[in-house]
């Protein structure tokens, strides 16, 4: 028969572990990998979680006006064609369906470069805000991948000489900028492929064609 | 040897479970305060602030992306309900919906791959033992090129504008912060692994990256891999439909 006071004893150190067990536990599961990063680090990251947000709060706001047309629309038992026809034209230009206009860059591409470096290039470009991209008048959507070594790079079905043109809209200063800065990625490929220039020019209008890649899902099935 | 072993059965059950409850209880101890020394080390005021606002912003984010997808959802409902000409509402909606999931705001489940990235288990002073947004990248490109139809990055859906770029050890992806180990996930062809596995630019990046570093990088097929739609925006500020083009339906 265990005594009382020892009985007492087992309940407390129990109850510490108990404690202890779940203070563990809950300190490791707390967000891993910002407790990494350095106050500079942290400030970046709040820089772009804040401009994202503040985007996607222009989104909601948008859609609810939507929503709010829409609702208005079917009570008062009139058509909304024209509003759908006009998200349509929206969503089928953002995703690369339809062709489209605005103002941008046109990059200039003279000498050899690998496929990963132009891909550098591209991830720059939609990091700087590119709304659409085309290289070599092949319009850049999901999947499209510039490939192959020096000399022999293809995207798509089209292969690429050693002198093409990557067009790209969006803010002209903003893309300018973003690629041609000291140490950006136009500065980092020209210290890899030294007989290779890059030169970018804004413009006012630019065109970019439409996909004609096939975007509908051959594997997956969608959850509508 | 057997006078110990003796003496431990001679002794009251409980007292055996007490020292086995603070063995526990030390070794507990000594993992808090091992895992707290570096963080009260680099641990200043400043930090713990920007530490809260930065959990704090992502929070709000993770609410407005579930706030999009349930305002998309009512759109697509109430769209549905339009009371125009039949054959024309219906020929548009069949149009919007095909431009939402040619768009990645539709998620998708099918054949696939799930693989997941992760830093050196040991990573030295070395910044080439963690994984970096060129080798998600990587990834991300040999799939596309080896048939894969859908990709998410830690369920960041990677779209038409997704650019993947480094910040401190971590990435962002459409903006967002993602922390390792990286799940990426990949919906495609059922050899959609043959594929990538005999591509020489992913034997290489296994050869010349992975190894050397010893990155961890490991991979699944299944049979239902899931990619969540997108829940960012898709307002376009600059580019706007070319008027040449031929008319919508």
């Amino acid at each position: 028969m265990i005594s009382r006071r020892r009985r007492w004893s087992i309940t407390l150190v129990t109850a510490i572990l108990g404690i202890l067990v779940v203070a563990q536990l809950r300190s490791q599961a707390a967000n891993p990998g910002l407790s990494n990063l350095t106050a500079q680090e942290l400030t970046l990251v709040i820089a772009n979680v804040s401009t994202r947000n503040e985007s996607l709060r222009a989104e909601v706001a948008a859609l609810e006006r939507r929503v709010t047309s829409l609702t208005d629309a079917h009570d008062r038992g009139e058509s909304a064609l024209d509003e759908l026809r006009s998200d349509l034209a929206a969503l089928q230009a953002w995703a690369g369906l339809t062709p489209v206009v605005g103002p941008g860059v046109s990059i200039r591409v003279t000498g050899r470069i690998s496929g990963d470096g132009v891909e550098d290039l591209l991830n720059e470009l939609r990091n700087a805000g590119a709304e659409a991209i085309a290289v070599a008048d092949v319009r850049v959507v999901p999947g499209t991948v510039v490939f192959g070594d020096p000399g022999g790079l293809s995207v798509e079905n089209t292969s690429l000489t050693d002198g093409f043109e990557i067009r790209a809209i969006g803010s002209p200063q903003i893309l300018t900028g973003t690629l041609t800065r000291a140490g950006g990625v136009i500065a980092q490929l020209a210290a890899t492929y030294e007989n290779t220039t890059i030169t970018v020019t804004p413009l006012d209008t630019i065109s970019i064609p439409a996909t004609e890649r096939s975007l509908v899902p051959g594997h997956g099935t969608p959850s509508l | 040897m057997t006078v110990i072993v003796d003496r431990i059965r001679a002794l009251p059950s409980w007292q055996v479970t007490l020292t086995g409850a603070l063995f526990v209880l030390g070794f507990l101890i000594a993992a808090q305060l091992a895992a707290e020394g570096p963080r009260i080390r680099y641990t200043s005021q400043e930090r713990t602030t920007l530490t809260e606002t930065a959990l704090g912003l992502q929070q709000q984010q993770d609410a407005l992306a579930a706030r999009i997808l349930e305002l998309r959802a009512s759109i697509v409902e109430l769209e549905g309900e339009e009371p125009g000409s039949e054959a024309q509402v219906r020929e548009l909606n069949a149009a919007l919906e095909q431009a939402r999931i040619a768009g990645g705001l539709v998620q998708l489940s099918g054949p696939g791959i799930v693989f997941r990235l992760e830093d050196a288990e040991h990573p030295g002073a070395d910044r080439d033992s963690l994984v970096t947004a060129r080798d998600i990248r990587t990834l991300v490109d040999e799939l596309w090129l080896a048939g894969a139809e859908a990709i998410s990055i830690n369920g960041e859906r990677l779209t038409t504008g997704t650019a993947v770029l480094d910040i401190g050890n971590a990435i962002l992806a459409n903006s967002a912060y993602l922390a390792p180990p990286y799940e990426v996930n990949a919906i495609g062809p059922d050899d959609l692994y043959e594929r990538l596995s005999s591509a020489a630019p992913f034997v290489e990046f296994v050869q010349n990256r992975i190894e050397p570093y010893a990155l961890r990088l490991s991979f699944a097929e299944l049979d239902s891999v899931t990619v969540p739609a997108y829940a960012g925006t898709i307002r376009s500020r600059y580019a706007r439909p070319d008027p040449s083009a031929s008319p919508l339906p």
